[in-house]
């Protein structure tokens, strides 16, 4: 049996008044059941689009590569190839908070302010579950008991707009796990929210998911985020997967230059008075990309007539760690 | 000369919100600050911390007066003699304009709304720095007009050639290309616009500025950056910054002492180091527990709070914090607790804090802790 979701080789591009931008280009990764899979990086690498990819929630002027491949078993252990689907069919709206749930950075932004809390988690259970009526409402309240809403047969009648942001955050997942779904993709869901409330929605989410087994793609930009929630980590720059591995071996033994200066630049609560050590220059936007290796123009290590030439080989390093880096890359130094 | 620039004594803030009942003359009040003090010594920063709706944007600017305090007073040790802000007409704010800035946070805020007569006449010398610099920056200026609004809306300065050296020597220092001038902000990266507006709060050479949220909104590799020319324009120019934000582990890298704000309220003053690793207040170790650290080895055990932050509006009585708080007791519902010198520069504002030892025990075995630098 396969990956739960297995991505190979997405291109995602978008046709703009600059003319055809590629934010994300060639990535491939996967997550297995009751497993985590975190995606890091900074804004513009192209975290959310690949995402959005994987649930056909891209907007129409968005194309996805002829030779991208996102395949999806479902709960029936059928391989569904999401790519292939016709918009709007069945099965894609079956896999859309069926088989796939998502949260979003922002609640507000994503439930409607003109319905209830309870409405809208009885939609997905209506259109998921088939269930209606009382039955979709005690289960919604059911939801809400579940992500520690309290008193839930009150919350169920409010509007979005009547809780506070960690509240909402929580209906938000309430309303995504109401049907059941087998993988979650989260979206800087803890960004927007305080320490402390984010403490509390992070262990929400991993008791959650320990009950579930359900597997969880989880993109933030916070690095101690990753290093609590994930088991996998896939770094992204500019539209590009630089480094992946286990959580434990990428953090300790960070081999691609960006993520060796990404966590290098975070600021660290035990690490006080050490002075920053920043990536230097700036990100390049996608429609400027340099060429060969994305990363070449901030890189300390680039080699020339090598990193601004070819883009970078996919290396294995072992203990399933993969990198993109001409400094990894053996046969060019065998050559 | 004192050492200290800013002394804040007392400092309340509150807002009107409505009626108490249909017929009742009597107005409901949102204290969003509530009797706040301490100090700002010359050359320091100064961090403030809390959770979002504690007061802490609003102490920022009711200090420079972008927000009318309702009480106590901020006393400023200028060059020119102390004056005190919070009761100063405009002829006297106008004297002290240029030395206090400010960096603010939402973008739309236009300086020229910040307040009435009183602050135009003084803003120069407040800077504000936003925390979203998109926004925060007229699009159909160039870079050179946008940091020598300052000195130009104020009068400090007429000579054109005199303003062009002064943002030209600003702007080097804010490592900023000067061939740039001449450009608008929209051919500017995130990173870039954040240093065109510190050269803008800097351009008049203020003795303080009001950093709010100002790096929140960059990208890690690129915060990391303008941490270290923030550090470095104060040892250059002596510039206090009262630094506010929600992230600790910045607050930390840039402070010489930290604030924590807990609604309206400070709870705990202390120097960095004493703060972030002996915490003597329950909500302070709450926060840092609550940080989750890039190392895979460290552990991960936030307290557990109950609830949810109380609305400043509806505070709880005795010790605000007594209703999530895991050590509470009868007195902290009661009493509210004495905001006191548990050791020497250390303040604190909890009943039990002598029982509170939350020190290098639950620091990891190799945390690193280097000693001051003298």
């Amino acid at each position: 049996m396969g990956r739960l979701l297995e991505v190979e080789n997405l291109t995602v591009s978008f046709r703009t008044d600059e003319g055809l931008i590629t934010p994300v280009q060639g990535v491939s990764f996967g997550v297995d059941a009751g497993r985590t899979l975190g995606i890091v990086g900074e804004s513009g690498s192209g975290k959310s689009v690949s995402t959005k990819a994987v649930m056909r929630l891209l907007p129409v002027s968005a194309r996805i590569g002829d030779q991208s491949c996102i395949a999806f078993t479902d709960r029936d252990g059928a391989r569904i190839d999401v790519h292939a689907l016709r918009p709007g069919a069945r099965a894609l709206r079956r896999l859309r908070g069926g088989e796939i749930g998502m949260i979003f950075q922002e609640p507000m932004a994503s439930f409607s302010p003109v319905y209830t809390i309870g409405n809208q988690i009885m939609e997905t259970i209506r259109l998921h579950k088939g269930l209606r009526g009382a039955a979709a409402r005690d289960l919604a309240v059911e939801m809400l008991t579940k992500v520690g809403i309290s008193n839930p047969a009150a919350r169920v009648d409010q509007y979005p707009h009547e809780l506070s942001g960690g509240m909402r955050q929580r209906a938000m997942i309430a309303l995504a796990l109401s049907a059941g779904p087998r993988l979650l993709i989260a979206d800087e869901p803890t960004t927007a929210l305080d320490v402390t409330i984010q403490a509390q929605v992070l262990d929400l989410m991993a008791g959650l998911q320990r009950d579930l087994g359900m597997a969880m793609i989880f993109i933030t930009h916070d690095l101690g985020v990753i290093a609590q929630v994930a088991d996998e980590v896939a770094v992204m720059y500019l539209g590009t997967i630089v480094e992946q591995g286990p959580v434990r071996q990428l953090l300790k033994t960070p081999a691609h230059p960006y993520t060796q200066g990404l966590i290098a630049a975070i600021p660290r609560l035990d690490r006080i008075d050490n002075r920053l050590t920043p990536v230097p220059g700036e990100i390049p936007s996608p429609s400027a990309r340099p060429s060969g290796c994305p990363f070449r123009s901030r890189c300390a290590q680039a080699i020339l007539g090598v990193c601004d030439r070819t883009p970078p080989p996919l290396t294995r390093l072992g203990g399933g760690q993969s990198v993109r880096c001409h400094l990894h890359d053996r046969a060019r130094a065998v050559a | 000369m004192t050492d200290t620039l800013i002394e804040v004594e007392n400092l309340e803030v509150a807002f009107e919100i409505g009626r108490k009942g249909l017929f009742s003359g009597k107005r409901r009040q949102l204290r969003a600050v509530d009797g706040v003090s301490f100090d700002i010594r010359r050359g320091e920063t100064v961090g403030l911390v809390g959770e979002s709706g504690s007061g802490k944007t609003t102490v920022g600017r009711a200090i420079l007066r972008a927000i009318e305090p309702t009480g106590g007073r901020v006393l400023y040790h200028g060059a020119a003699g102390d004056l005190d802000l919070t009761h100063a007409d405009r002829a006297e704010l106008s004297k002290v304009r240029g030395k206090l800035q400010m960096v603010f946070r939402e973008g739309g805020l236009d300086l020229a709304s910040l307040g009435g007569t009183a602050l135009r006449a003084f803003r120069p010398r407040m800077s504000l720095v936003f925390q979203d610099p998109y926004s925060s920056l007229n699009p159909r200026m160039t870079v050179r007009d946008i940091i020598a609004e300052p000195l130009v809306a104020a009068g400090l300065m007429r000579d054109r050639a005199e303003i062009d050296a002064r943002v030209r020597d600003i702007a080097a220092r804010c490592k900023l290309n000067l061939e740039h001038l001449r450009r608008f902000p929209h051919a500017f990266s995130g990173g870039q616009r954040q240093r065109i507006c510190i050269a803008r709060a800097l351009v008049a050479r203020p003795d303080f500025v009001v950093c709010d949220e100002s790096v929140s909104a960059l990208d890690v590799s690129i915060q990391a950056e303008i941490i270290n020319l923030l550090k470095d324009l104060q040892d250059e120019m002596g510039v206090s910054f009262l630094f506010i934000a929600h992230d600790l582990s910045v607050v930390a890298q840039i402070s010489h002492r930290v604030a924590v704000m807990y609604v309206g309220k400070f709870v705990e003053y202390a120097p960095t180091r004493e703060l972030f690793f002996r915490p003597r207040h329950p909500y302070t170790h709450a926060l840092l527990s609550a940080v989750p650290l890039a190392d895979p080895d460290a552990v991960f055990a936030p307290d557990r709070l109950e609830g949810e932050i109380p609305n400043p509006a509806d505070a709880p009585p005795g010790c605000r914090f007594h209703t999530r708080c895991p050590f509470a007791t009868d007195r902290c519902s009661a009493e509210e607790p004495r905001w006191r010198e548990i050791a020497p520069g250390h303040h604190v504002a909890c009943h039990h804090a002598e029982t509170f030892d939350f020190g290098r025990a639950e620091a990891p075995a190799d945390l690193h802790i280097p000693e001051p630098a003298q």
